[in-house]
């Protein structure tokens, strides 16, 4: 590639060739979501600001891409708080300590059945000292996420956040912002007022709506036509609208999809399941900066006279992003 | 969130003017990825003003409030080997101290 020189570290991918692009979400574990409730908790204090994080990452050099991807933030955050002093290597080294002790547990120490009572529903829970914990998948939690605990005790103890802060972005990021873009694009099907309003200036049109996406970001919404077919990415990073789509997919994240969406979009598109149509214009919208996009698909045939709950029922998140189209209902 | 006020700068560009992406290297943090640089487009719309993102990231007090742009190019004056039709674009958010007159 002719701009190869120009590169600024192994995050800026755009224009790589990459692998085929593994298009299934495959969600977050309870780890991955405490540290993105965390590190959303920090960012709305404002004492660390986004591109202060993002330089911390690009600075991981060839361990950028080694790492997943709430690992590498939640690392950053860990880095960029003690390069700015908020507290010391001892401090964060003592609570990374007592966080781990939390969970040392023998693996042959098996609960004493008696005990599995508390499993039940209605049964109070009797947690004594140090439960063993995992995720779905019978797995413990890995390293970062001690790191991720000790950080936040730390800044609980300074009142810089609570438990609150933490655990309202987790919920929140669970049952409310993935089903903000799809009411919106709904309400745009059944209103054509409102359609025009959102395409004209998406955020304020969102805020009537009464949905507050608490983001400095404005919104830009674009809708799809015979005439264009529009995609979004974000080649630097991950950028999205998180407060009204709930977190990007893991392909979102994933250097294929960052490396390939802007030089060979149709092919892209094509391992998603679509193929747009040559007299079709394809734009890409590299997602890089202030802006945030949310993309209007088109009302599928066959849905005249239907509610906005049955609509809604048509829409996935992917669609919102410009890799699916809802089918039209025959 | 966007800054409009008295102390702001007036945006340097018009609608639709024709642009080129500065050529240059860039040190730290900054939000023009490497495969736009040198790339010729034109201007798609403004913004509004933003805070320099390369001075956040260095934690700069008071980083300057500058113009950005989002900027619509052919894929095929972006890649040599563009495998898809003459009418796709790409649309991207470049901020004015980036920007040169074609």
């Amino acid at each position: 590639m002719p701009h190869d020189s120009l590169k600024m570290g192994p995050h800026d991918v755009g224009g790589e060739s990459s692998q085929t692009i593994d298009t299934h979400d495959h969600g977050m574990t309870y780890w991955e979501k405490f540290s993105n409730g965390l590190r959303m908790a920090v960012s709305s204090t404002g004492i660390i600001k986004l591109d202060e994080l993002r330089l911390v990452a690009e600075g991981f050099g060839e361990a950028y891409f080694e790492m997943e991807y709430f690992q590498r933030n939640g690392l950053a955050l860990v880095a960029l708080y003690k390069k700015k002093s908020l507290f010391s290597e001892t401090e964060f080294q003592l609570e990374l300590d007592n966080q781990k002790k939390n969970f040392k547990v023998p693996i042959i120490d098996l609960p004493n059945p008696k005990e599995l009572v508390h499993l039940h529903d209605g049964v109070a829970h009797t947690h004594k000292g140090a439960d063993f914990q995992e995720d779905e998948f019978g797995e413990g939690p890995p390293d970062f996420y001690f790191d991720m605990l000790a950080t936040a005790a730390i800044l609980k103890n300074k009142k810089i956040i609570s438990q609150s802060d933490i655990q309202s972005r987790i919920e929140k990021f669970d049952s409310v912002f993935p089903f903000r873009g799809i009411s919106v694009v709904t309400k745009a099907w059944v209103d054509a007022d409102f359609r025009e309003r959102l395409l004209r200036d998406a955020k304020s049109a969102i805020k009537d709506m009464g949905i507050d996406l608490e983001s400095f970001a404005d919104i830009i919404c674009f809708a799809q036509s015979e005439e264009t077919h529009h995609m979004v990415v974000c080649t630097l990073c991950s950028c999205y609208p998180r407060t009204l789509l709930g977190m990007p997919p893991s392909w979102y994240k994933s250097r294929s999809y960052r490396s390939r969406v802007v030089h060979e979009p149709r092919a892209v598109l094509e391992e998603f399941g679509i193929i747009i149509p040559a007299s079709r214009e394809v734009k890409v919208h590299d997602s890089n900066a202030d802006m945030r996009y949310l993309i209007l698909p088109q009302r599928p045939e066959g849905t005249n006279g239907w509610s906005e709950e049955a609509l809604s029922k048509l829409i996935s998140r992917d669609h919102l992003v410009g890799v699916g189209v809802p089918d039209n209902v025959i | 969130m966007s800054y409009s006020g008295l102390a702001n700068p007036k945006p340097k560009f018009g609608l639709d003017e024709k642009i080129i992406i500065s050529k240059r290297g860039s040190q730290g943090h900054c939000r023009t990825p490497a495969y736009i640089r040198g790339k010729a487009g034109r201007i798609e719309r403004y913004c509004g003003n933003f805070r320099n993102p390369e001075q956040l990231a260095e934690n700069i007090k008071d980083a300057d409030i500058i113009p950005l742009y989002r900027c619509v190019f052919n894929q095929h004056d972006i890649w040599d080997n563009y495998n898809g039709p003459k009418t796709d674009t790409l649309e991207i958010e470049i901020y004015e101290h980036w920007i040169e007159r074609s």
